[in-house]
């Protein structure tokens, strides 16, 4: 079973020009949305520097994915400024989406086509040569166990092979920037450790951002290089996890109890034991 | 059978409907609620009934006069009600992805094959009923008049079981359908695909055809048994039973009232039975031949395309013929064309011609307006990626005249072999219909821009049901403007002709800069943000 690749050529490179280069590859200040009467952010400001892994944290309809929307340039805010690698996402969409791979929430794929013709779709989305394209994908399907399926339709995949097909579609065209919206939800425990080594292997080789929401605190704790704690549309908390844990004061504990202490959902016992009756 | 649960369950099925659209689109507003329709029904029926209360008072009718017209219209209302429900029903409600149908709640829900079948029947002829209303109201006037209320009541009666006959024959397709599409299980290969496709569009034509009333109609009046076949055919029974008692044959029309009550609780039982044994929609793994990574296609760079814009359009033409839910739309072209050659020579000269136009016309409007819907939510990647709304707008006007240009100079060539026009005629009716089929390609992307819904859910459209209903209506006034000068000014020379012919250019031209104009503004508006 072939092994993806770490190093070359999906790294292209063993130096570290992420930290030589090291500059804001994101820039979200003070950006705000609403949808009818609903505040779904508020004056959220962060960024995500070259070659930083970032998670984006919160509760379910904290504003997570908005978030990822609007740095993408899928909604447009109505306040504040968005840059990407130092091009505002409203003046310069297309510009700005050349450098990005996304990974939606729930990955809707065109499940008519093969899964290579997927790929190879999308690959002409990003004005990828036909050779330099066929060999990198044949190199993700293997690296994710998708070799020998790819020429079956999606519609026939399981919803891990399909969370495969997206997570290989937003890396083949190897982006600057991962926007990534729960990246591992469906995953085999193999491919998933496979996605977070290959996060870091790109964040740490060749200076790839990475903006990161899951739910499974672990593997944010595990990959993250800082943290963005989103609570009803504002940035509650933002930093390493050892700072989270020093405003928190549970110095020694896991992310998810400082988690929950900071979005003030710790105390659950009442509600289990509610539910449990 | 719960009766309770049946009427939960319709209810769900309507107010997906209603709801379709955008995710922002107000649950508890009224829009959204079944009562809607039956406003809409209220509304209308009494609407049609005032307009022909005022017409009929103008025109002052005879008694004999107002007897012949009752006589003439109430017969054949549930036949146009049952033919309304199947065309548009086959059109608009097999739309439902495999995906989609696999995970449907009505599969794991305690609901047996009855109860959804009732529950699903009543929403689709809940959701048709606002045609027969108007049709009841448009009539009523006339009735009173004519003191003929007791055949308007049973009349009343019998549009709405035909509301129900249609609706059950609907079911009938989506069940075949789904047993269609496992055609290919096991199998490999594109043949697979286009077995696969071909099956689908053979199920769905030869349903369409041995339902369709105008059908069968056609088909007796060229062998000459009308009478015969009125008889024999099950869909013309509540048609016989009210001719005959207008005719005052109450015995007569009893039974055939009878038989179709029979006929009707028939078919039910039977499109049970089909949805019992056809209703497993697991999406089925289907393998090709490996994939040659490749770019640009060559047949659409020469028009101009980019590697991105062509890789769009191939993409979306794989989905137009491997798509169950987007060959209804293939089909339509054909049950038309079929129905116009049964028709026979009868029509000819003009009447060919406009009816050539209006189903080219007609099939780009409906490609085009399922253009951007059949994304689903998939569409969410097309905002992700580097594209431009330009881009966009070639790519969806190239996906839409590719299939109907097609089907343009083919219908064109058939039509004219068919009545024996010369060269030259067939070549001037390939070039109106060609300008109708782009006019309409770019006013169906229009509203395809402004109207596309893109949920996955029970009763999805391609398109808003308002959207629907405001492009067909108004494509098909654009078609009329497009295609009666041109057709005019080509079949009866005089010296009029060349200002016939120079109007029909003129309004072309202008309704296409105009619907070119209106298709760019949309994209740009839908492209702005993501719609859910």
């Amino acid at each position: 079973m072939a092994a993806l690749p770490t190093g070359a050529p999906l790294s292209g490179g063993t130096t570290d020009p992420a930290r030589d280069a090291r500059g804001s590859a994101l820039q979200v200040d003070g950006i705000s949305k609403s949808f009818g009467s609903v505040q779904a952010l508020s004056s959220v400001s962060f960024s995500v520097d070259a070659g930083e892994i970032v998670g984006l944290l919160g509760p379910n309809g904290a504003g997570k994915s908005t978030t990822m929307r609007a740095v993408l340039g899928l909604i447009p805010t109505d306040s504040g400024e968005i840059r990407l690698f130092g091009k505002n996402v409203g003046v310069d969409p297309e510009g700005t989406k050349r450098l990005s791979g996304y990974v939606p929430e729930a990955p809707a794929l065109y499940e008519f086509l093969t899964g290579a013709e997927y790929l190879d779709f999308v690959a002409d989305m990003y004005g990828l040569d036909p050779t330099t394209r066929a060999g990198r994908i044949q190199q993700f399907l293997m690296g994710f166990e998708l070799a020998g399926h790819e020429n079956s339709l999606i519609s026939g995949y399981s919803q891990g092979m399909k969370q495969k097909v997206a997570l290989i579609a937003a890396l083949a065209h190897r982006p600057r920037l991962l926007i990534l919206d729960e990246p591992l939800n469906g995953l085999d425990p193999r491919s998933a450790r496979v996605t977070k080594d290959l996060l870091r292997n790109l964040a740490a080789h060749d200076g790839v951002a990475v903006l990161f929401s899951t739910h499974v605190l672990e593997i944010a704790q595990a990959i993250c290089d800082r943290i963005v704690i989103l609570h009803r549309g504002h940035v509650l908390a933002s930093g390493t996890v050892a700072a989270l844990r020093d405003r928190a004061g549970l110095a020694g504990r896991d992310l998810e109890e400082v988690f929950l202490a900071l979005t003030g959902t710790g105390d659950l016992k009442d509600v289990v034991d509610a539910l449990s009756r | 059978m719960e009766l309770h649960r049946v009427r939960r369950l319709a209810s769900t099925l309507v107010a997906s409907q209603l709801r379709a659209g955008r995710s922002s689109s107000d649950p508890a507003s009224f829009f959204g609620r079944p009562e809607l329709i039956g406003l809409i029904d209220l509304a209308l029926f009494l609407g049609a009934a005032g307009l022909v209360q005022g017409g009929v008072g103008a025109a002052s009718l005879s008694r004999s006069q107002v007897t012949a017209l009752t006589n003439g219209l109430l017969p054949f209302l549930p036949l146009i009600a049952t033919a309304v429900v199947l065309v548009a029903g086959v059109m608009f409600e097999l739309t439902t992805t495999a995906k989609f149908a696999a995970s449907d709640a009505a599969n794991w829900l305690p609901i047996s094959p009855g109860e959804y079948l009732l529950a699903s029947v009543s929403a689709i002829a809940y959701t048709y009923s606002p045609a027969i209303a108007a049709a009841l109201g448009g009539v009523l006037p006339i009735v009173l008049m004519g003191g003929t209320l007791p055949v308007y009541l049973a009349t009343a009666a019998f549009s709405i079981v035909a509301l129900f006959e249609g609706a059950i024959l609907v079911e009938m397709v989506r069940s075949a359908t789904q047993r269609a599409s496992s055609v290919t299980a096991g199998r490999r290969g594109h043949a697979s695909l286009l077995a696969r496709a071909s099956v689908l569009i053979l199920v769905i034509l030869l349903l369409q055809l041995a339902f369709n009333p105008v059908f069968l109609l056609g088909i007796a009046q060229r062998l000459g048994t009308v009478a015969l076949a009125t008889a024999a055919v099950p869909f013309f029974w509540s048609t016989e039973a009210l001719t005959q008692w207008v005719g005052g044959n109450v015995e007569a029309g009893a039974v055939f009232a009878i038989a179709q009550l029979a006929f009707v609780a028939a078919l039910a039982y039977i499109a049970i039975d089909f949805r019992e044994r056809s209703w497993a929609p697991t999406p089925i793994e289907v393998q090709l031949e490996a994939h040659r990574y490749a770019t640009r296609n060559p047949v659409l760079a020469l028009v101009g395309l980019s590697a991105a814009e062509s890789a769009l359009v191939v993409k979306d033409l794989k989905g137009l013929v491997r798509r169950r839910e987007m060959l209804p739309t293939l089909v339509v072209p054909i049950v038309l064309v079929v129905l116009v050659l049964v028709e026979g020579s009868a029509l000819g000269g003009i009447v060919s011609v406009l009816w050539v136009g209006w189903v080219a016309g007609f099939f780009a409007l409906l490609v085009a307006g399922s253009s951007i819907g059949q994304e689903r939510r998939a569409i969410q990647s097309l905002y992700a990626f580097p594209l431009s709304v330009g881009s966009l707008v070639r790519a969806k006007a190239t996906f839409v005249l590719v299939p109907s240009l097609i089907v343009a100079a083919a219908l064109a060539v058939v039509v004219g072999l068919f009545f024996g026009l010369s060269a030259p005629d067939v070549l001037s009716v390939l070039l109106l219909v060609v300008a109708a089929s782009i006019v309409l390609t770019f006013w169906g992307l229009a509203f395809a821009a402004r109207y596309s819904d893109f949920q996955e859910r029970p009763r999805p459209q391609f398109l808003r049901p308002i959207g629907m209903l405001a492009a067909t209506g108004s494509g098909m006034a654009l078609l009329f403007a497009i295609l009666v000068p041109g057709t005019l000014a080509l079949l009866y020379p005089s010296p009029l002709s060349v200002p016939m012919g120079l109007l029909g250019a003129g309004l072309t031209v202008g309704i296409g800069g105009l619907a070119v104009y209106w298709t760019r503004s949309g994209f740009r508006q839908l492209f702005r943000s993501l719609p859910f």
